[in-house]
């Protein structure tokens, strides 16, 4: 496109509803010209009838019910646990037990956490990790926690660099990042990525028995 | 009193079916003409957006934030009209449909006649630089309206508006 062909600086600022100010006459009069023939365009928009909600939940309606229901969600969300003081030293001796059974291992994010040594094949123990100096709160979510932004807080280590380990059951599952309770990210070191397909990206990691398959 | 869209969402979520009604309606009234402009017909464009309440439906319990459920959906319906428009648009060529002839006199004709031309040489334009042009020129928002429900930069979306304008001028030179 030659710049003939273009408006000049001072014509899209017109078009953008400044004043003309010292707008060429010629110029002004095709920026004029444009508007009129946009606004002809526009009018003649009509936006679908309301029939179309009709056939919307139709549809919906015809759909088998949504497992999703209230027992389902509370089935499948994480819990608060509330404990009676007296439970406490109970509840942390058998954490430290199971914790000291899964032997953790630190490495870049989301790597095996478990060196194969996960409680049972079904569950491995996954290490997800994210630089990020300047966050205040980093959490964790993907499809192993319904997508809550904050089911899975990470913790903060030296270096601005986030953590967190989780146990995950074999299979596939995609997670963000999720930086001050409110921006979305991928893991910038995943290697697979889908398109979420509501206009973001996921990171997608695939457990397998002995580990971490693909990252 | 008017429900939220937050609390529409989660009582749909927990069983209450039909109550999405509610965002169908509101939805289809604050985007139809967005839809019908990034599509270039109506009827598809109203196929494009049951897909899109479809879709949405679906997922809606992937929708982290309920109160912002539009701005979720637009993004949803917007990816779809992209979509739509591909599927049923062959790339047209406004150069090769003749300009009306100098001596018109039937001004209204003639507008008439360039507010279909600018619906064809939008086919001319990358979805990004159509989805700003509509924004700007049919939704009306203001580029920092734009930029958070795109959750692109003020700068960039100017030079998609700019860019799109360009190329109509360009390509509807002989009616200007």
């Amino acid at each position: 496109m030659s710049e003939r062909d273009r408006f000049g600086a001072n014509a899209h600022r017109y078009l953008d509803g400044a004043p003309h100010g010292d707008l060429a006459p010629e110029e002004r009069r095709e920026a004029e010209r444009l508007l009129g023939a946009v606004q002809a365009w526009t009018e003649g928009l009509e936006p679908p009838t309301a029939a179309l909600d009709d056939a919307v939940m139709a549809r919906i309606r015809a759909k088998a019910p949504r497992r999703a229901d209230r027992g389902w969600r509370w089935l499948v969300r994480p819990q608060p646990i509330r404990l009676r003081p007296v439970w406490v030293p109970l509840a942390a001796a058998a954490a430290l037990a199971f914790w000291m059974l899964a032997k953790p291992e630190v490495g870049p994010g989301p790597t095996l956490a478990t060196d194969g040594a996960a409680t049972t094949v079904d569950t491995v123990f996954v290490r997800f990790q994210l630089i990020a100096p300047d966050a205040q709160v980093v959490s964790l979510a993907g499809s192993f926690s319904d997508w809550t932004a904050d089911a899975y807080p990470m913790t903060q280590e030296d270096g601005g660099v986030w953590s967190i380990t989780l146990p995950l059951p074999v299979g596939e599952h995609q997670y963000q990042f999720v930086i001050d309770g409110e921006r979305w990210i991928p893991d910038p070191r995943s290697h697979a990525l889908v398109d979420d397909g509501f206009g973001g990206t996921n990171s997608v990691v695939i457990v397998g028995p002995r580990g971490v398959v693909q990252s | 009193m008017e429900l939220s869209d937050g609390s529409v969402v989660r009582r749909v979520l927990d069983g209450e079916v039909e109550l999405y009604r509610v965002l169908v309606e509101r939805y289809r009234v604050k985007f139809g003409r967005h839809a019908v402009a990034l599509v270039g017909d109506r009827d598809a464009a109203a196929d494009a957006m049951q897909e899109a309440f479809i879709r949405a439906y679906d997922s809606l319990d992937r929708c982290r934030e309920p109160d912002r459920f539009g701005s979720w959906f637009y993004r949803i319906l917007t990816n779809q009209c992209h979509d739509t428009r591909d599927r049923i648009r062959p790339h047209a060529d406004v150069t090769e449909v003749d300009p009306p002839a100098a001596d018109a006199t039937d001004a209204e004709l003639e507008r008439s006649e360039l507010g279909r031309m600018i619906d064809v040489a939008l086919d001319e334009l990358t979805p990004e630089q159509r989805e700003a042009f509509v924004m700007k020129h049919v939704d009306g928002h203001s580029y920092e309206e734009m930029a958070e429900r795109t959750g692109v930069g003020v700068d960039a979306l100017k030079m998609r508006v700019h860019r799109a304008r360009d190329t109509l001028r360009q390509k509807l030179g002989a009616w200007l």
